[in-house]
């Protein structure tokens, strides 16, 4: 063992951490049903990927009606690798939303979430919702025609709740029509708001799944399955 | 498959290797080696600035013949500007020089110093930098003050009488 790992294990005890975070025992799974358990990690390859490839865009985009569109295509036509960050980030961003429902699907079918895991399922759900929100803002933002008429097609879907209709309309567009607001507006939830909270609840969830462990697979009627 | 599928240890033997430790040594590579291509890849696009090429274009500041010999003048001139995404029209100038009609030497109109913009002073036939009183002859020595070196020039040529110059930032280690 060099000096430098025996100095951090005695100061932070990362030969602990390490034990608790990847050495720790799981089911014994078998066959196909074994993949199924990765679908979490998976997930969560693919936000990191979305999180650095956002930043790097972030660095070539500017979020104003006159400029967004021509901004992106700067990414892509001159940037270095531009295409290729620009690309990742845009498939990333369909496959973090397919991952994170079979995820969800094997946690379901498995009943992974019953008890003790109700709490990891409850922000399961959030960060399902999250990963929604960040399509949803992230769709608006090349400013091209499939995106703005995407984004009118959803705010009038919202403009339908009764009552409220109106007025969440105007909140989500920054006004009456969708303009240089809506834009910041969505830019701002999409790169501020939307990572800070899922990076919490990723957080929540991750300490919770090893807090409880994973769940065995299920059995056939009769047999016993420990919780 | 055997009984041993899953996560048991199998006994080492010196020359076979036991599938767990060659399934965390295969995650170990893989995982390089995505994340080495990531890395590679988030890199080349944050240095990217650093490598793309100046394109300048050239701009005519008028009849050469217009320009007197031994009288620098300062001249403005619009130019079209790529910047990033932006396309726009900036003003800019340059001094330009001629002491036979002939011949023709742009300077930036930047001090080499820190960059303050210096002017012709007719009387004592020298560039006077007012921010920390540097001076330069007619052909951009240095005569005096803190400039590290001559001005910078633009390159130049005469097409059909027209003087043309190709107005680009100089690159100094
Ligand atoms: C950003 C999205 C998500 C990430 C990064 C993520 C990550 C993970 C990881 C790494 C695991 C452990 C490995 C595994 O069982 O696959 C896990 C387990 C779990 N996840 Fe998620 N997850 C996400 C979304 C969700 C959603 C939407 C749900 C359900 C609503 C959910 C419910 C669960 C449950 C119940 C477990 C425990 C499974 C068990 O103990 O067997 N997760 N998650
Ligand atoms: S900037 Fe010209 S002398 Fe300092």
């Amino acid at each position: 063992m060099s000096a430098v790992y025996l100095w951090l294990c005695e100061r932070a005890g990362i030969d602990k951490i390490w034990e608790t975070l990847f050495a720790r025992k799981v089911p014994h799974a078998k066959g196909p049903a074994a993949w199924l358990y990765t679908l979490g990690s998976a997930t969560l390859m693919i936000f990191t990927i979305q999180f650095i490839t956002g930043a790097l865009l972030a660095m070539s985009y500017a979020p104003s009606p006159d400029h967004a569109y021509d901004s992106v295509r700067f990414i892509d036509d001159h940037v270095l690798l531009g295409r290729l960050v620009h690309g990742l980030h845009h498939w990333g961003a369909t496959f973090m939303v397919v991952l994170t429902a079979l995820h969800m699907m094997r946690t379901y079918f498995m009943g992974a979430y019953k008890y003790p895991r109700e709490l990891t399922w409850m922000v399961g759900v959030g960060l399902f919702l999250l990963v929604l929100g960040f399509s949803f803002t992230g769709y608006l933002l090349p400013w091209d025609q499939k995106a703005y008429w995407a984004t009118v097609v959803g705010g009038n879907i919202a403009g339908q709740t009764p009552v409220f209709g109106p007025y969440i309309s105007k909140i989500r567009l920054g006004g009456e029509d969708m303009g240089a607001a809506t834009l910041t507006r969505f830019y701002a939830i999409h790169v501020l708001v939307l990572p800070a909270l899922i990076a919490g609840a990723i957080g929540v969830h991750l300490f919770l799944v090893i807090w409880n462990g994973i769940s065995e697979t299920p059995k056939r009627a009769g047999k016993q399955v420990a919780p | 498959m055997s009984c041993c599928e899953g996560g048991s240890p199998q006994p080492e033997t010196p020359e076979a290797i036991g599938r767990r430790a060659f399934l965390s040594r295969a995650a170990a590579v893989l995982g390089g080696l995505i994340g080495a291509v990531l890395a590679g890849v988030g890199l080349g696009y944050f240095i990217s600035p650093a490598l793309r090429k100046k394109v300048g274009s050239w701009v005519d500041l008028g009849r050469a013949g217009s320009f007197k010999p031994g009288a620098p003048v300062l001249v403005e001139y619009t130019q079209r500007k790529r910047d990033s995404w932006i396309t726009s029209e900036s003003r800019s100038s340059a001094w330009v020089v001629t002491e036979n009609g002939k011949d023709f030497t742009a300077f930036d109109p930047r001090c080499t110093h820190l960059g303050c913009p210096f002017r012709w002073h007719a009387e004592e036939k020298k560039f006077l930098c007012p921010c920390h009183t540097a001076s330069f002859d007619i052909n951009g020595k240095v005569l005096g003050g803190p400039p590290p070196r001559p001005l910078d020039r633009y390159e130049t040529k005469l097409e059909n009488g027209q003087l043309l110059i190709l107005p680009k930032k100089q690159e100094h280690a």
